[in-house]
């Protein structure tokens, strides 16, 4: 179970790291081409996008659960010495966890919206839609993750520190 | 003005609480929209800034300029640009110390992060130094003070984040830097030699590297240096000619970059798998903390300018009469006071929306407030007694007292006040290239 957990979580820094890699590699054939051949790749600028939305979002609840967000450390000494440091790292967690649920929901709405119009990628003709409930679901998924996070942190504090 | 304030002192507040900036400037600019229009279109603003952010093909610029920083770094180079400035500098007085300004010079042009090249350099400069006997102030001082270079320098991801807040172009951006960041390494190389000057003992002078030794060195270094070449060539538009006919976006120099970078490690074969993998993971996470603190801030400044935050600053200035000059003076202050508190993207971040539309309307030139900006916050990242790269440098070295450090440092913070004054006096010093593309 453990396994197949650990698993799992791995799937979306791969998915990152693979985008990431193809997004590599086509801008630089797409300069080759063009400036050589005289022959750019039309899709290029479409599968930019779409690789950057898949890169992005699939690494935001990764980035999440790691408490890596840009963040200002000035006051840390204060609260390790008041010892309030772990209930302020779960409020944290809940209060951005709780906050992010509105526009999941909302990028799923729009995402419907886009659907019902019929929006397609201009030169991929790939349906908006699917980029649009990708970005809500892991937007609802980084959510989840900073909520059990707040709450283990509280609860069960050790999970969190052996974890990360 | 006063809810823009209000606002302000909120994200603050939040900030400090350890709330991710992102999320602060994002709650806050929220409810500010929230209360500015309503719920619903408070909503759908955030939600079609995540959802246009993340396909924005201009954004695509941030990870392929990391990944290049990462893949340049995984193949060595910080010991290689150290060994190769020392080869050709180690002989002078304070010389060791003068080859780090130059190698934190080098590698700040490839890595664009100030803290990394700190740290970096911090692992292979100081054991040398400390061998040839150098004070523990004036060679923590210039890997600190030498680290700062690395957010002028193009690539640099601070002035890509301002380019992109303030739609400023990249490339124009990069090109500025140029010239301040030269600047820069030549004035610190001035503070190196005043140091020595007054405290000769501080930096003995090594023995000298016959041509031979110094021909090798350059030989493990031409390879990135032709790269970076290459990148910032082609974003000036050096290569525009037929045949050749290469004429770069910031994005597309930034693909080139990252697959050069990945190239020449594999061909040294600095590379497995396994770390490339490692590479490209680190780069995602960081790109996505990136746009997270992106739309954050987006989101915040959405809230200021439908709160009419900017016509307000500007109805100020026309009420008391203000000159531009008096106005820049006031701004610059600021962000030396915020240095004591914030690094330089969270500064950014915050101080951008607000002030921007301002001098702008006064007439200064976006690329150049860019610059400026940056430089500031450069020197905010060595001014005592928060400076951060001082503190991300005892992390690496640890004996050192910090005051020892921030004693070592005042020469190098004297020149950047002096390189600030060049830039504000003299505009051509950043302008003059970007205006030649």
């Amino acid at each position: 179970m453990m396994r197949l957990l650990s698993l799992l979580a791995r799937i979306p820094g791969f998915l990152a790291s693979l985008a990431l890699f193809v997004l590599m590699v086509l801008t630089f054939t797409d300069v080759v081409l063009r400036s050589v051949l005289n022959a750019p790749i039309e899709i290029a600028s479409d599968l930019t996008r779409l690789l950057m939305a898949i890169m992005v979002f699939s690494v935001l609840p990764v980035l999440s659960a790691r408490g890596a967000h840009v963040s200002v450390d000035l006051l840390d000494l204060l609260f390790y010495r008041l010892n309030i440091a772990r209930w302020r790292d779960a409020a944290v967690d809940l209060f951005c966890g709780a906050i992010l649920v509105w526009p999941a929901r909302r990028v799923f709405d729009l995402a419907e919206r886009s659907r019902s119009y019929g929006d397609t990628m201009e030169y991929l003709g790939l349906p908006l839609f699917y980029i649009g409930w990708f970005i809500a679901l892991m937007t609802a998924i980084t959510a989840a993750i900073l909520i059990v996070r707040g709450l283990l942190l509280i609860f069960m504090p050790r999970l969190v520190e052996e974890n990360i | 003005m006063t809810e823009s304030l209000i606002g302000f002192a909120a994200v603050l507040v939040l900030v400090l609480l350890r709330i991710p900036i992102a999320f602060a400037m994002g709650f806050v600019g929220m409810i500010g929209f929230m209360l500015e229009t309503s719920f619903r279109a408070s909503i759908s603003m955030v939600a079609r800034l995540i959802i246009d952010t993340s396909q924005d093909y201009g954004l695509s610029v941030i990870p392929l300029f990391i990944l290049m920083g990462l893949f340049v770094n995984k193949g060595g180079i910080s010991r290689e640009l150290y060994a190769a400035s020392n080869a050709f500098m180690g002989h002078f007085r304070g010389g060791l110390a003068m080859a780090t300004i130059v190698a934190c010079g080098g590698f700040a042009a490839i890595s664009g992060s100030s803290l990394a090249t700190a740290a970096t350099m911090a692992k292979v400069a100081m054991p040398e130094m400390r061998r040839f006997g150098y004070a523990d102030s004036l060679s923590t001082a210039s890997i600190a003070a030498g680290g700062t270079l690395g957010i002028l320098i193009p690539p640099s991801v601070i002035l890509v984040i301002y380019g992109l807040l303030t739609e400023t172009s990249i490339g124009k951006l990069f090109v500025a830097g140029i010239v301040p960041g030269l600047l820069g390494i030549v004035l610190y190389l001035a503070a190196v030699r005043f140091f020595v000057w007054r405290a000769p003992e501080a930096g003995p002078a090594g023995p000298h590297a016959p041509w031979s030794g110094r021909l090798r060195a350059l030989r493990d270094v031409w390879a990135v240096l032709l790269l970076f070449f290459l990148v910032i060539g082609g974003l000036y538009g050096l290569f525009d000619v037929p045949p050749l006919n290469l004429n770069f976006s910031p994005t597309e120099a930034a693909g080139m970059g990252a697959m050069g970078a990945f190239l020449i490690a594999l061909a040294r074969r600095r590379l497995n798998f396994r770390q490339t993998l490692e590479v490209l993971q680190e780069t995602a996470i960081t790109a996505a903390s990136l746009f997270a603190v992106l739309i954050g801030a987006w989101i915040f400044s959405n809230f200021v300018n439908i709160a009419g935050l900017p016509g307000a600053l500007n109805d100020l200035v026309t009420a008391y009469n203000l000159q531009p000059w008096q106005v820049m003076a006031f701004i610059l202050l600021i962000y030396i006071a915020l240095g004591c508190i914030f690094e330089s993207l969270s500064m950014l971040l915050l101080t951008v929306p607000i002030f921007f539309p301002l001098v702008t309307s006064l007439g200064y030139d976006p690329i150049w407030f860019g610059i400026v900006v940056v430089v500031v916050t450069e020197i905010s990242l060595i001014t005592p007694p928060v400076g951060l790269n001082v503190f991300v440098l005892k992390g690496v070295v640890g004996n050192v007292p910090t005051s020892t450090i921030f004693r070592g440092v005042t020469p190098f913070w004297l020149v950047d006040i002096v390189r600030l004054f060049l830039l504000l006096a003299i505009p051509a010093l950043a302008l003059y290239l970007p205006s030649q593309m």
